[in-house]
């Protein structure tokens, strides 16, 4: 495609201002960068980025871009594990930086936020409020709450303790991808039964809309207990989740483990003791102080099933936030020691145990790499299946980089497929519709297809990822 | 051979920043971010990029906003970040390294209007 930039500066600026339009290079590069461990490259450069300050401003940019066709890719703060935050091909950048804008209605149990604000804003805010923000994404403080919602990721949440993003999201405005401002949902505390258009915008990765305006139910804060176990063997952690399951009990707010290599290196980077093997650490939520106590009291009890060395409520908050910035910060501190490769598997409960000896299995008999090692931890309450290639080197080419990734995420798209899970944190369509396509029908992906035919005909927005574009 | 102090420098400037992980986690902290109502080019962690991408030649001195380098205050809140929560790099020295690295090569004759 041929773009002259000057006149697309110029009438980019004339929507949204012209201070608000950024044509040069080094703005455009640092935008089309991502975590994905490859460089940049000339494809994934976009001709601008533009950063709208409200719904009527991005109504024009889309219907500039649909008259121009020219691709509009959607940029929160670029912390997608799995691409989604990478232009796939030559346009636009629409970051929404600016849409910052935060209302709280206590009186009508709900708050609006704009799509850019960072969620930890969001917590600040809400605590005012006594009222919790249900995201929970390990990069809060820059994660964004459009792009929480537009993946609905659980994140450290376990989906059965509480739910998922979408759960608490009473509405929507969206501009659609041809420019039409529109609004769904409620503003009752009561969520719309029935066909609401609002549960099409969740969770729809930017494919469908741009999400202006984010209403969600006000949460009570509730009372949290904390708990840590110290393990032999990460087994006796996969058992434990296993029987918590089995035995109907009501799953922690966060069920986070680190198997016994990430245990090593997230408790040093935080300056704790090195422990023996395994650390599983759980906050409980209640909305009674006792009844919070009385859960933690309860599951206490119940890790005694997995044999744990030591298992106890961790009252001291600090301790409890050194325990857990090693869980939390996990995957930062083992990147300071060379590359990980990462993966996400959420296998049925009951084959757990079965899914994670074949990841590291699978991990291990890499055929792109030779000599890497088997790391995981994360929410394996949830349940979720983090296996990572580690790697104790930086010195990899980015087509190594490249083939590992996608050896990786075909290899474990099949563990998914036989054990029953489709992920539930990073998102399913950007580079992972090859799994859409073999785990469901073939129609599933296409009614996907024409349902993004239909609100996007000429595929403006997030170009790509749907198409599974690298 | 011996390698000129540039040439150590770029090298060392490659291998550091060839350590950011792009989270972002600094971006927040940045006074000149903020000032720049929430410019990623404009926060530490654009500056890396900018410095990193640079050096490996996609792009030139010439692009302008090169210059968001010189909006770095050297304030230091983004090493306390990196340090606590991504990967213990010494941020802002890397920007200043990065700095005069694209000053000298401004004195020695490349043009940049902006700056």
């Amino acid at each position: 495609m041929d773009v002259n930039i000057p006149k697309l500066a110029k009438d980019l600026a004339k929507i949204v201002g012209k201070d608000h339009v950024f044509t040069d290079k080094p703005t455009s590069v640092v935008y089309a960068k991502d975590t994905m461990p490859w460089d940049v490259e000339e494809k994934n450069i976009p001709y601008a980025v533009v950063r709208p300050s409200n719904s009527q401003e991005v109504s024009k940019l889309l219907k500039y871009a649909n008259e121009k066709l020219i691709p509009v890719h959607i940029h929160g703060s670029g912390t997608s594990l799995v691409g989604l935050a990478r232009p796939k091909t030559k346009g636009i950048v629409l970051d929404t930086a600016r849409m910052k804008e935060i209302k709280v209605y206590p009186e009508r149990g709900y708050f609006e936020a704009g799509p850019g604000l960072h969620l930890v804003q969001v917590k600040k805010e809400l605590a005012k409020y006594n009222a919790m923000l249900p995201l929970f994404p390990g990069s809060e403080l820059v994660a964004t709450v459009g792009g929480t919602v537009a993946v609905n990721t659980s994140a450290h949440g376990v989906d059965a303790a509480l739910g998922k993003p979408g759960d608490f999201v009473l509405g929507f405005e969206v501009v659609l991808p041809t420019g039409e401002i529109i609004h769904t949902g409620t503003e009752s505390t009561r969520r719309a039964a029935g066909i609401d258009p609002t549960k099409f915008f969740i969770g729809s990765e930017g494919l469908l809309g741009v999400l202006t305006l984010i209403r969600m139910r006000l949460l009570p804060m509730p009372y949290f207990e904390h708990l840590v176990a110290y393990y032999k063997r990460t087994e006796d952690i996969l058992d434990t989740v296993m029987e918590m399951y089995r035995q109907g009990i009501h799953p922690p707010l966060f069920y986070e483990f680190l198997d016994e290599r990430a245990a090593k290196i997230g408790f040093e980077a935080v300056g704790l003791k090195e422990p023996v093997g395994a650390v599983s650490m759980m906050r409980i939520h209640s909305w009674s102080k006792v009844g919070s106590e009385e859960r933690a009291q309860n599951f206490l009890k119940f890790l005694e099933v997995g044999n744990p060395i030591e298992a106890r409520i961790v009252k001291d908050i600090d301790e409890w936030n050194q325990i857990w910035s090693s869980r939390a910060e996990a995957g930062n501190y083992m990147y300071r020691l060379g590359m990980t490769f990462g993966s996400e598997i959420s296998p049925r409960v009951d084959k757990l145990k079965d899914a994670f000896r074949e990841a590291q299995s699978l991990i291990l008999n890499l055929d792109s790499y030779k000599g890497n090692e088997f790391i995981s931890f994360g929410h394996i309450g949830a349940p979720t299946i983090h296996a990572y290639a580690f790697i104790r080197t930086k010195d990899i080419s980015n087509e190594v980089k490249k083939a590992i990734t996608l050896e990786m995420r075909e290899k474990t798209e099949e563990l998914n497929i036989k054990y029953g899970g489709c992920g539930g944190e990073w998102g399913l369509t950007a580079q992972r519709v090859s799994f859409l396509k073999k785990k469901y029908e073939k129609e599933v992906y296409e009614v996907l297809v024409k349902l993004k035919k239909t609100l996007d005909p000429n595929d403006i927005l997030n170009r790509g990822n749907l198409q599974g574009w690298i | 051979m011996d390698l000129t102090d540039d040439e150590m420098t770029k090298n060392t400037l490659l291998k550091e920043i060839g350590k950011c992980r792009a989270c972002r986690f600094c971006v927040d902290v940045c006074p000149a971010y903020q000032a720049t109502e929430w410019v990623e080019s404009m926060a530490p962690y654009g500056r890396l990029q900018i410095i990193k991408y640079l050096l490996n030649g996609t792009l030139d001195e010439d692009d302008p906003l090169v210059y968001s380098l010189y909006t770095c205050l050297q304030c230091g809140r983004c090493d306390l970040l990196c340090k606590a929560k991504g990967q213990d790099l010494e941020v802002s020295n890397l920007i200043r390294m990065g700095k005069c690295l694209l000053s000298q090569g401004l004195v020695k004759g490349k043009k940049n209007e902006k700056v």
